[in-house]
């Protein structure tokens, strides 16, 4: 027996036992029909071909390890960041279960999320039973201030009506009549995690902003000094929007952060299970109508939502996820336009550190080669970063990328020397980047867990940015906005990069004449 | 100590030195005068000159005696690279603690000798003697001595404490524990009349061997490199070698002096640094070997060699000199990598604005003159505010220094490149150099160097810190412009010989006092070159200045 009691062997040691070995390798003789290895080797080759990945990028249907998430995925991340808010989602619990587990391994924080649990029978006769029951359970077993309706696909195909059936809901007494409950469609078959991000917080400003689906008065707005600020979907968004705070308290702005869920997903272990934590408060939500601009972090999250804002009579400014110096300048220049406050000192100091970061480090940069996938707006910024850094993002992919994203990254491109050589793909998934990596190959990948695969097909390092992180713990708490977010993104970026050396020089008396101690 | 006296007394006789060379004789017997200046920030001590000289002995278990301040804060701290074994990176020390410090360190000493034998069995230990044990009197030549005899392995005492003087000194020590107890103590297993030392060479990024491919082809072995990727029975049998070459030439002079005073290998001083002179180097080393009785056909591969290899290099610069047109360098670095890499940069098409001369010889300062012409702009010690003002000026465009001065340039937002110890590449011969020629072009042309320039956008860009010294600093220049009592006193001031702290004005007075016209007849009367002798030159200079114009002198 390979496995006793005394030595419990884990999945990492067991299966390499020669038991294990050998009975896999028994089974795939005699019951997986093996092919020549020679011809897999061939294939394997093969598929790291130019020809390969002509036949790949002529790809029409199907898509090979996408890039991108669910609307409604997008649509949780939202609603969590309003106060004692829980993401009802309106459609098959299977979907719900993803997305907590989803936020739960990349956060490591339990992530609360209820769903009308529709089965076949809603399927055929419409769930409004199920939003009746589900509505009036919600509100009974977990206290929420206020639930917030998304859908799954299954709802949407059967064309489920959200407004109606809330209203309908409420005159059945599920909630009461003036209690909270805005909505968003959002079907997973139409765009991804960020379009639901938008359409949720859409619904949100409609809902608290004109009149709350016609039972109350529209607000109007009374003008004043405040800004509001969404940060998007952001995997970092626990050490981002506390780093934002941080910023603008420095500044002295008055501000609204909306759909903070920077605390829900970094609750304290006290003692105190917290289903709810921080967050913006619904009078906030509402009192934001007042502000003077709203600030978008990250432009491709919020196409719908920001023109809504502006028809209110806001300033509204996007960004692409600004990272490093140019884009934190661009991102605080406006902010001081808008709010006419001072960049204090101490900010001033955290630019000039961070220059001198990269002043002192760059030559390691400067030069090497990246491939990027991830959220547009992520991936404008890490790539506007890289270009100031002297780096060439060589291939930048976003599944979720559309035409004028596409020629947003390609005019950033044409703006540096070190933009000559480089591509981007909209709309394309990794097994495209695979291929990319194999025909073209860079120094280093940046992306999200699911990166892990092409280092190993490829060998191309990963820098894990992006989301999900399942696989590493606790990036998610360290902003990577403002100069002190730059300087995070640069100390991962140069930590592979020295790992890599390293790695490379470690085989005692074979490589390791170089495996130095100063670097 | 009495030991350690007379070598230091016997290193500063050396005459291959320019420096000591240049001391009368009172000067001499005081041994290491050069006090550091108190306050100042100062570089490395006699033991780290002795460490970093031999460490990349890569088969040497190299033991530091001392508190563990000496080897934990040197321990692999240099770029040297090995071909072989790798315990020269192993931190041995001893690691000595208060009791020893009161009864005595040599027993632990002799335990860990005794201990490294035991479990590494390396073909030779050095110990290095440190200032503590140095102090209480911890005689370490005794200890490896007992030890000698009784484990039958070299254990050689390395007596080289701190405070004995200042590093180049104990680069020089390092040689005389090598000529005392490890050259010519060994007989290599054959000789060929293609034997070479090279002495003075750390092997620094690998260096070395960069251009030993190019000996290889000609036939040339280089029997023994003190020290870079070195092994100790090489340093043993190196005696036999049939000429040398010296490459650092302050650092172990001594070591290639002696050898030939003992064993009669010529030797040349020369640098793979630049292609010319790595052609040079090639040229004496061939000629040196067709002297001791090689081939005279020698030569003729030689010259074929260079010739392939010369014109290799230059295509592969060539396409970089557009690039360099009208950029400037400063060169801030010490010895003899002032004038090699002067004739490197300036094959490159990059122009000097100034090197340092401060760690620099009579001779280096000779060959930056033949490089860079009579005017050369030889800058002796630069502070970091002149530094960072000619760096603002755009007088330079690239500093390249050692790392301790890169955060001059980099916060005068200029770029920098590494070319001392800490680098990480190999600059050394044909290839180095147009490897060092890309690196230049990468540091030109990183894009953070306009991102360092900019000022944040919410600045006033008159107003910066940086615009605010280059004013006050303006501003000084032109108060002195305005008042020239004042500025014959701060020109007065300038000090010209930092060891005695001597000022150009007390030098001024004696000479015109004295009717001096000699640099001793200046070292007489004022002290100034009493120390290192560096600044000879400069006094020779101001005495040249004196001589020319009679009335500058009749004015006083």
């Amino acid at each position: 027996m390979p496995q006793n009691a005394d030595n419990v062997l884990d999945h990492f040691e067991l299966f390499r036992g020669p038991e294990y070995q050998q009975m896999l390798a028994n089974k795939k003789k005699m019951f997986e029909n093996p092919r020549d290895p020679a011809e897999v080797e061939r294939i394997r080759e093969w598929a790291k071909t130019p020809e390969y990945k002509e036949k790949n990028f002529a790809r029409e249907a199907l898509t090979v390890n996408p890039a991108k998430a669910c609307q409604p995925l997008g649509a949780v991340f939202a609603a969590v960041g309003f106060e004692s808010t829980i993401p009802f989602v309106h459609g098959s619990q299977g979907c719900v279960a993803y997305y907590r587990s989803h936020f739960s391994r990349h956060f490591k924080e339990p992530s609360s999320c209820v769903s009308s649990s529709m089965t076949e029978d809603a399927a055929v006769f419409g769930g409004l039973n199920n939003m009746i029951d589900g509505l009036a359970n919600t509100y009974n077993m977990y206290k929420p201030k206020m639930i917030s309706v998304s859908t799954t696909c299954m709802a949407e195909v059967i064309g489920d009506d959200l407004n109606a059936f809330i209203k309908t809901s409420k005159e059945k007494g599920s909630v009461p009549q003036e209690f909270d409950v805005p909505f968003a469609h959002t079907p997973a078959f139409v765009g991804s995690h960020i379009t639901g991000y938008d359409n949720v917080m859409k619904g949100i400003f409609e809902h608290f902003w004109d009149g709350k689906a016609g039972t109350t008065e529209k607000l109007e707005r009374k003008p004043n000094e405040s800004i509001n600020f969404i940060g998007g979907f952001d995997g970092y968004t626990v050490g981002n929007l506390r780093e934002i705070k941080r910023i603008f308290g420095l500044m002295g702005v008055e501000y609204t952060i909306l759909a903070d869920n920077s605390d829900i997903w970094d609750t304290p272990t006290d003692g105190e299970f917290r289903m709810y934590d921080g967050g913006t408060t619904l009078e906030q939500a509402a009192n934001a109508l007042h502000a003077k601009a709203t600030i978008s972090m990250q432009e491709y999250c919020t196409e719908k939502t920001l023109p809504l804002i502006a028809a209110h009579g806001h300033e509204v400014a996007a960004f692409n996820h600004p990272v490093g110096v140019s884009a934190t300048d661009k991102f605080l220049m406006a902010i001081s336009r808008i709010t006419g406050k001072e960049i204090p000192e101490e900010l001033s100091r955290e630019r000039g550190r961070l220059v001198d970061a990269i002043a002192d480090s760059s030559a390691h940069i400067h030069g090497k080669k990246f491939a990027i996938y991830g959220d547009p707006d992520l991936c404008l910024g890490l790539a506007g970063f890289l270009l100031e850094l002297g780096a060439e993002p060589t291939h930048v992919l976003a599944t979720n990328g559309n035409k004028h994203w596409a020629e947003k990254v390609q005019q950033l491109f044409d703006s540096s020397p070190f933009g000559k050589n480089c591509q981007v793909y909209p709309g394309r998934d990794l097994w495209h980047m695979r291929s990319l990596l194999f025909t073209e190959p860079v120094d280093f990948l940046i992306g999200n867990t699911y990166g892990k695969y092409l280092e190993r097909d490829t060998g191309t390092p990963l820098i894990r940015i992006g989301f999900p992180v399942f696989d590493r713990h606790h990036h998610h708490r360290y902003p990577v906005w403002g100069y002190q977010g730059g300087l995070n993104v640069l100390v991962w970026i140069l930590d592979r990069i020295f790992e890599e050396i390293d790695r490379n020089t470690i085989v005692p008396a074979k490589t390791d004449f170089s495996f130095d101690i100063i670097r | 100590m009495s030991s350690v006296k007379a070598t230091i007394q016997d290193v500063f006789n050396e005459p291959g030195c320019g420096k000591n060379a240049n001391k009368s004789e009172a000067e001499r017997k005081k041994g290491c005068t050069k006090q550091l200046q108190p306050g100042g920030a100062a570089g490395g001590c006699a033991f780290d000159g002795a460490k970093i000289a031999l460490q990349p002995l890569t088969d040497v278990a190299h033991l530091v005696h001392g508190p563990i301040a000496c080897e934990g804060n040197s321990w692999d701290n240099r770029g040297a690279k090995s071909s072989g074994s790798n315990i020269w990176r192993t931190g041995f020390t001893t690691d000595i603690n208060e009791t020893d410090v009161v009864f005595g360190g040599e027993k632990r000493l002799y335990k860990s000798i005794k201990e490294i034998i035991e479990k590494y069995d390396p073909p030779a230990i050095f110990v290095y003697q440190t200032c503590v044990p140095a102090m209480i009197g911890d005689d370490i030549d005794a200890v490896c001595k007992a030890a000698r005899e009784k484990f039958g392995k070299p254990v050689i005492p390395i007596n080289s404490p701190g405070f004995v003087g200042p590093k180049n000194l104990g680069n020089k020590l390092a040689g005389e524990a090598l000529l005392a107890h490890v050259i010519g103590t060994e007989e290599p297993d054959y000789t060929t009349p293609y034997d070479i030392n090279i002495i003075g060479e750390y092997n620094l990024s690998g260096e070395l061997w960069q251009v030993k491919p190019l000996l290889d082809e000609l036939g040339i072995r280089i029997l023994s490199c003190i020290s870079g990727d070195g092994k100790y029975k090489e340093v043993a049998y190196s005696h036999r070698a049939k000429a040398a070459m010296m490459v650092c030439s302050k650092a172990m002079i001594n070591v290639a002096r002696k050898m030939e005073e003992r064993y009669s290998i010529p030797f040349f001083e020369g640098s793979f640094y630049g292609i010319e002179d790595t052609s040079d180097s090639l040229r004496e080393i061939a000629s040196l070997l067709i002297q001791r009785g090689a081939p005279a056909e020698l030569m003729d591969r030689t010259e074929a060699l260079i010739q392939r290899e010369e014109s290799k290099a230059w295509a592969a610069i060539a396409k970089y000199k557009p690039r360099f047109q009208g950029k400037k360098v400063l060169l801030i670095t010490g010895g003899v990598k002032s004038w090699s890499v002067v004739a490197a940069l300036q094959e490159a098409g990059l122009e000097l604005v100034g090197t340092s001369v401060k760690k620099s010889t009579k001779e280096d300062k000779e060959r930056i003159k033949e490089l860079m012409g009579q005017d050369a702009h030889m800058i002796d010690d630069m502070t970091p505010r002149e530094m960072y003002k000619m760096l603002r000026d755009a007088r330079a465009d690239i500093m390249l220094s050692g790392g301790r001065s890169q955060f001059i340039a980099l916060k005068a937002s200029m770029p920098w490149l590494d070319i001392n110890q800490e680098r990480h590449h190999a600059y050394m011969g044909y290839v180095g150099m147009v490897k060092l020629v890309e690196e230049i072009d990468k540091a030109l042309y990183n894009p953070i160097w306009a991102q360092v320039r900019r000022a944040a956008p919410w600045e006033n860009p008159a107003n910066n810190w940086q615009e605010r010294a280059m004013a006050a600093a303006a501003a000084d220049a032109a108060a002195l412009a305005a008042d020239p009592v004042k500025a014959e006193q701060v020109r007065r001031a300038k000090k010209i010989c930092n060891c005695k702290s001597v000022e150009l004005g007390v030098i001024e007075d004696a000479i015109a006092a004295h009717a001096l016209t000699t640099v001793e007849g200046v070292r007489e009367h004022t002290n100034a070159s009493g120390g290192c002798g560096a600044c000879a030159i400069r006094i020779e200079e101001i005495l040249a200045e004196k001589a020319t114009p009679p009335h500058a002198i009749a004015a006083e």
